[in-house]
C-alpha cells in the first residue's frame, strides 16, 4: 500500500528540506534523498534555453547517486575550503508548489525559490532564484526525493554558489 | 608612466618584485584597459562558435563591444557591435545567425559583411553632402585573425601580425587543436563567474602549481575518498590517478615555460591514463603524431596567451575568457573545450570532470577565487608595498627550451624543469615583462 503525495506533503517535503539546509543539518537534509537521487543544475545553452541532456552538455551542477552529495556535503563541512568557511548564512523561501503528476508512490513537483544568501567574509549579500522539479518517491513510508532539478535564472555567479545556497 | 614603481626587475641581483598598487589602482587600471584590452590582440571566440554562413557571436574587447560576424561566403569579420548612428549595441545576443541586422533604436541596417543595407527614410531626412561621405557600414576591427580555430583581433593596427605575437606558445594551441582531426569545440553551456578582485590573479593562478594543495585540501580529500570507494556513481577524476600533487612525489613532474609577448605555460606529467578523456584516441594519436607528441596531449598543461585566454588541461578542459571590470572586480566566462568527434562516453566523462572541479558551483575553483579576494583585501597594506610571490624558481629558470619542449619543436624564452614541489614562480615575470613594456611611456612620464 503505498500513498498518494498531496500539495500539503509536498509543501512539507519541501519547507523541511529548506529548513535543513538553512540550519546548517546536512546529515539530515542528505538523509531527504534517495541513493540513486539525480541532483541537476543546467547551465545556461543561451539567452533563453538551459541545457538539456547532462551528458552531451555542460550543468553547473550534476550528480547521480547521493554518494556525490556527500562528498559536497563533506567538503562544505571541512573546514578545509577557505571558500566555505565561515559558511555563509542562508534562508530559502520556497513558493508556488504545484504537485504535477501523483500516481501511487510517486510524484513530480514544481516550486519557485529565493535564497538569500549573507556572505560573512566579505560583508556581501546575494539572492538566487528559480525554479525547482522534484521526483518524489515513497520510500518506506516516507516521501524522498528521487530528483531534483534546480533551474537557476541569475546564473552569473557571484564567486562561488554552493549546494546550500540554491 | 614609470613602470619600475611597479614592477622591480633586477635580474642582475635574482630580483623581481612586484608592487601591490598595480592590482588596486584606479589610474593603472584604465592604463590597462586602453593599453592591453583596447589597444592590442585579444582573445575573440573560437571559429567554431559561428561555424555556416551568416553566424555570429558577441563578445568584448576590454570595455568595447564586439560582434564576430561570418558572412554568405563564409568570410569572418570582427566589427564593433555598436550601430554608427547613435552607438547602441546592435546584436543583443550571445550567438545567432542574421544575413541583416537591424539596429532596434532606429532601424539602420547592416548585411552580414557590415556593409550599411538601409538608412530608414534616407532620401526624405535632408542630409548633407557631408554626410554622405560618411562611412555608414560597421566599424571593422583594424585587426582580426585566427590560430587553428582561436579568433584574436586587436581594437589597434599598431601590433604586430598575429602569428609574430603568438610565437612559439602557437605550439601550445597546436597541441590542444590536434587532439582530434576534426577540430575543436565548445560544449554546450557556457558558465560566467565574476570575483572581487583584479583580473591579474587570475592570470597568475591559472601558471601558479604552488597553490594546490594548499587551497584544494578539501577537494584532495573528496578524492582521497572516491579512491577508497569505487563505484560507478562517482565521479572519477584525473588527479586520482596521478602523483602531481602528492608530497612524496619524485624526480622531474613537469615546469614552466615562458615566451614572449607574455604567454606562459605550466605543465605536468600526468601519463597516458584512462582517466583522462582523451585516452580511447591515444593509439589513433600516437599514429597521427608520434608517441612523444601525444605524450604531451596527456600531460597536464595550463597555458596563458597574455592578455585573456587561458586553456587550462588538467582535472578536464576549460578555456576561459578573463575580463576585466574594475580594478577590484574581474568576469570569467568558461566553456568545456573538447575535441570534436570523441566518444559519448569520453564526453560525459569530460564533463563530469569539468563540472566538479572548473565550475564556480564545484569543488576547487571557488577556493581560488576567494582566495583572489583575500589577497585584493591584503592589497590594502602597503607598509611593504612589495611583494614576495614572484621569486621560486629563480636559480631554477634557464634561457632557451629544453628535452621536453625539443620534441613539440617548440622554442621558449625561458624554461624551467621541475620536480613536483619547485613550483616556479618565474613565469609570472612574463607576465609582467609584457605588461611593463606595453604599460611604459608614451605620456612624458
Amino acid at each position: 500500500m503505498t500513498a498518494t503525495l498531496t500539495r500539503a506533503d509536498a509543501e512539507d517535503l519541501l519547507y523541511r528540506e529548506a529548513l535543513l539546509l538553512d540550519t546548517g543539518r546536512f546529515a539530515d537534509w542528505l538523509a531527504l534523498f534517495t541513493a540513486d537521487v539525480e541532483f541537476w543544475m543546467p547551465a545556461w545553452r543561451d539567452e533563453t534555453t538551459t541545457t538539456q541532456d547532462p551528458d552531451s552538455e555542460l550543468s553547473l551542477i550534476y550528480y547521480k547517486g547521493r554518494r556525490n552529495l556527500e562528498d559536497r556535503v563533506m567538503r562544505l563541512t571541512s573546514g578545509l575550503s577557505v571558500a566555505s568557511a565561515p559558511l555563509p548564512r542562508v534562508v530559502h523561501q520556497v513558493t508556488n508548489v504545484l504537485v504535477l503528476e501523483a500516481a501511487d508512490g510517486v510524484a513530480e513537483v514544481s516550486a519557485a525559490f529565493t535564497c538569500h544568501r549573507h556572505d560573512v567574509r566579505m560583508n556581501r549579500s546575494d539572492c538566487f532564484f528559480g525554479r525547482y522539479l522534484y521526483r518524489v518517491v515513497d520510500e518506506g513510508g516516507s516521501w524522498r526525493i528521487a530528483r531534483k532539478v534546480v533551474t537557476l535564472l541569475n546564473d552569473t555567479i557571484p564567486t562561488v554558489v554552493d549546494i546550500n545556497s540554491i | 608612466m614609470d613602470v619600475t614603481r611597479y614592477i622591480d626587475d633586477r635580474p642582475e641581483d635574482g630580483a623581481f618584485r612586484v608592487n601591490r598598487a598595480i592590482f588596486t589602482d584606479q589610474a593603472v587600471f584604465d592604463r590597462e584597459l586602453t593599453r592591453l584590452f583596447e589597444g592590442g590582440w585579444v582573445f575573440l571566440g573560437m571559429e567554431s562558435q559561428a561555424p555556416a554562413p551568416h553566424d555570429f557571436f558577441t563578445t568584448f574587447a576590454g570595455r568595447v563591444p564586439i560582434l564576430v560576424q561570418r558572412d554568405g561566403e563564409g568570410h569572418l569579420r570582427a566589427f564593433v557591435n555598436s550601430c554608427p548612428h547613435k552607438g547602441a549595441r546592435l546584436a543583443q545576443t550571445q550567438a545567432g545567425n542574421a544575413r541583416l541586422h537591424v539596429c532596434p533604436y532606429h532601424s539602420w541596417s547592416f548585411d552580414s559583411a557590415g556593409r550599411s543595407k538601409a538608412i530608414k527614410w534616407q532620401r526624405a531626412g535632408c542630409y548633407s553632402a557631408a554626410f554622405a561621405q560618411d562611412e555608414h557600414g560597421l566599424a571593422e576591427l583594424p585587426r582580426f585573425a585566427g590560430h587553428r580555430g582561436f579568433l584574436f583581433g586587436s581594437l589597434s593596427a599598431d601590433v604586430p601580425e598575429l602569428s609574430e605575437y603568438l610565437g612559439e606558445a602557437a605550439h601550445l594551441l597546436d597541441l590542444v587543436a590536434d587532439q582530434s582531426a576534426e577540430g575543436l569545440e565548445l560544449v554546450p553551456g557556457q558558465v560566467t563567474f565574476t570575483y572581487a578582485a583584479n583580473w591579474k590573479l587570475q592570470l597568475e593562478n591559472c601558471s601558479d602549481a604552488y597553490h594546490f594543495t594548499s587551497a584544494h585540501p578539501s577537494y584532495i580529500r573528496v578524492l582521497e575518498r572516491r579512491q577508497q570507494e569505487i563505484s560507478a556513481d562517482v565521479v572519477a577524476s584525473v588527479w586520482e590517478s596521478s602523483d602531481f600533487w602528492k608530497e612524496e612525489a619524485q624526480g622531474v613532474a613537469g615546469g614552466s615555460y615562458s615566451f614572449a609577448h607574455g604567454h606562459v605555460l605550466n605543465w605536468g606529467i600526468f601519463g597516458v591514463t584512462p582517466a583522462i578523456p582523451l585516452y580511447e584516441s591515444a593509439q589513433v594519436l600516437a599514429e597521427r603524431h608520434g608517441e612523444a607528441r601525444r605524450d604531451w596531449m596527456f600531460n597536464m598543461r595550463n597555458l596563458t596567451i597574455f592578455p585573456n585566454l587561458q586553456v587550462a588541461e588538467n582535472a578536464s578542459s576549460q578555456l576561459r575568457v578573463i575580463r576585466p571590470l574594475g580594478p577590484g572586480l574581474t568576469e570569467m566566462r568558461t566553456w568545456c573545450i573538447a575535441p570534436k568527434g570523441e566518444s559519448k562516453a569520453a564526453r560525459r566523462q569530460r564533463i563530469r570532470q569539468y563540472e566538479d572541479f572548473f565550475n564556480p558551483t564545484g569543488m576547487a575553483t571557488p577556493d581560488d577565487t576567494v582566495s583572489y579576494e583575500n589577497c585584493q583585501a591584503g592589497f590594502a597594506g602597503t607598509v611593504n608595498p612589495w611583494l614576495q610571490g614572484h621569486a621560486r624558481g629563480m636559480t631554477a629558470s634557464v634561457a632557451g627550451g629544453n628535452r621536453f619542449s625539443d620534441v613539440l619543436g617548440m622554442q621558449p624564452e625561458r624554461s624551467v624543469l621541475a620536480d613536483a614541489q619547485l613550483c616556479d614562480e618565474t613565469l609570472y615575470h612574463s607576465y609582467y615583462r609584457a605588461w611593463a613594456a606595453r604599460m611604459a611611456g608614451g605620456d612624458g612620464a
